[in-house]
């Protein structure tokens, strides 16, 4: 099946499909791995609950320093990834996050059911399903204006105090939205029966080609054809 | 013990610093570099290392100079908005009225300094903790009066019961308003009421304070809102993933036979392969 071998350069496998290549990949390691522990720094500043936890970085003074220097990398990694990692899918997926057809909104309305553990009926799905492209806009905004407020902490000695006072409230609720979306995103790719096996998109970078046309059908459609138009890449 | 009050009454303020001095010596608080901000004010706002200074305030009018003196503290507010915004719980109010620091349990993030409505908190950036006027608070409980009160010779400076020091400030207030028909108290009701109750000649803004301080509407909005209910929210999503693994096992989709499970067996087919 020369159909599912999308990069020339990568061996050829029947059964699979390439999901995320490895600039893909690398951009949502980074982001999750910064994140966490962005957010186990800056709950350990921001609650008491969780201070003492923070001797694991050695002490909260540590903390607020290691927050700031992942904070550089959760920002310009990310950022740098849209210009020299695999760019065209980082595009790609910006852009379709902001588009949403019919058949997001129709996977969007049978989304609670499935995950629960129930079938509903969605129609066939491109690349991101209309969940998918719900995580990544409160990704995208989440890290948007956590970054902005972040932004303003940081220089809060050179800002007018009407303006940091704001960057609180802003970097929390940024805090809680992207939290509570991981925490979803993590069961459905993790724990869910039905779409845990997308974890392997993440890590090797291919899917079976079973659950490509189970979940993904518009894309693995369209992808198949867009392979032999552009063997090369 | 009593809500206490500091009647700071401007009006009979000469300017001679000697609370400022008092301040220092008292909280055993290292001089520094002064600067002639204007005329005799040289000291522009607070420090981690000054917790007291004079403004001196020039206003012209009718060929006439009102110069206007005031010892700037820590206002000790009853709904203070520092202990509000302090998330180390290192931010105290006493009975007395008093709004208190403990660097023990500080961290020196700036959440007081930036939502103060006077600007007074003040981080050290190597000690990495907030300072401020601690309303001579060791000395209060101790049965003496503040320092800069105890050193004030002209007798703008009072110490007592808020019970007694209202209605005399009130007094002193309809004398000085037959020379100066601006004249009002500040901090009466200020921020819930302030321990430091101020006699202003003129409204708060031409001595550079704020005429309605409040307690910042982000700072509501951020611990009133925004903690809990994210709170909640990220609780919420938490237990919809238990529901949801719960009843994915209840449903018996983790066992063989799903749909999942031959899909999985594919993946770690071509892991092994990889390897």
């Amino acid at each position: 099946m020369s159909d599912t071998q999308r990069d020339g350069i990568q061996e050829v496998q029947p059964e699979k499909v390439l999901r995320f290549t490895r600039g893909e990949r690398i951009s949502h390691w980074v982001h999750a791995g910064s994140f966490f522990i962005l957010l186990f720094t800056g709950l350990g500043i921001l609650s008491l609950s969780f201070r003492p936890a923070l001797v694991i970085f050695g002490g909260v003074q540590v903390a607020r320093v290691i927050h700031r220097g992942i904070a550089v990398i959760f920002v310009v990694v990310a950022a740098g990834m849209f210009l020299i990692g695999d760019s065209r899918y980082h595009w790609e997926w910006l852009k379709s996050a902001f588009h949403f057809t019919k058949a997001d909104w129709q996977h969007i309305s049978a989304f609670p059911k499935e995950f629960f553990g129930g079938h509903g009926d969605y129609p066939a799905q491109d690349k991101y399903n209309g969940g998918e492209k719900i995580n990544s806009l409160l990704t995208i905004f989440g890290s948007f204006f956590i970054t902005v407020s972040g932004i303003v902490m940081w220089f809060s000695t050179s800002l007018p105090a009407g303006l940091v006072r704001w960057a609180y409230p802003v970097h929390d609720l940024s805090m809680f939205v992207m939290t509570a979306a991981v925490i979803g995103h993590m069961y459905l790719g993790l724990l869910h029966p039905d779409s845990q096996v997308s974890i392997f998109g993440m890590l090797s970078g291919y899917v079976p080609t079973k659950f490509a046309k189970a979940h993904h059908a518009a894309w693995y459609e369209r992808i198949k054809n867009q392979q032999r138009t552009v063997p090369g890449k | 013990m009593a809500r206490k009050t500091v009647f700071v009454d401007t009006s009979k303020c000469t300017g001679c610093k000697a609370c400022t001095v008092a301040c220092k010596e008292w909280n055993e608080l290292p001089a520094e570099k002064t600067h002639l901000v204007t005329s005799y004010q040289t000291m522009k706002d607070f420090t981690p290392n000054t917790w007291t200074y004079l403004t001196f305030i020039e206003k012209y009018q009718n060929n006439t100079m009102d110069w206007y003196m005031r010892k700037a503290q820590c206002f000790h507010c009853a709904e203070p908005a520092c202990l509000k915004a302090c998330s180390s719980a290192a931010i105290h109010k006493t009975d007395s009225g008093y709004v208190v620091i403990d660097q023990d349990k500080c961290i020196g993030c700036g959440y007081c300094v930036e939502n103060c409505p006077f600007g007074v908190p003040k981080v050290d950036e190597v000690r990495k903790k907030a300072y401020k006027c601690t309303g001579c608070i060791d000395r209060v409980e101790n049965n003496l009066t503040p320092a800069c009160v105890q050193t004030c010779q002209p007798g703008a400076l009072e110490y007592g019961e808020r019970d007694t020091l209202l209605p005399k400030a009130k007094a002193r207030l309809e004398q000085v308003k037959k020379e100066h028909a601006q004249a009002r108290l500040y901090g009466e009701t200020e921020m819930g009421g302030t321990t430091f109750l101020y006699l202003l000649f003129d409204s708060p803004d031409v001595y550079g304070l704020p005429n309605n301080p409040t307690m910042p509407l982000s700072l509501s909005l951020w611990q009133d809102f925004v903690r809990p209910v994210g709170t909640f929210a990220v609780g919420g999503a938490a237990a919809a993933v238990v529901v949801g693994v719960l009843g994915n096992l209840f449903k018996g989709r983790y066992s063989s036979g799903s749909e999942k499970r031959d899909l999985s067996d594919g993946s770690e087919q071509e892991k092994g392969g990889k390897r």
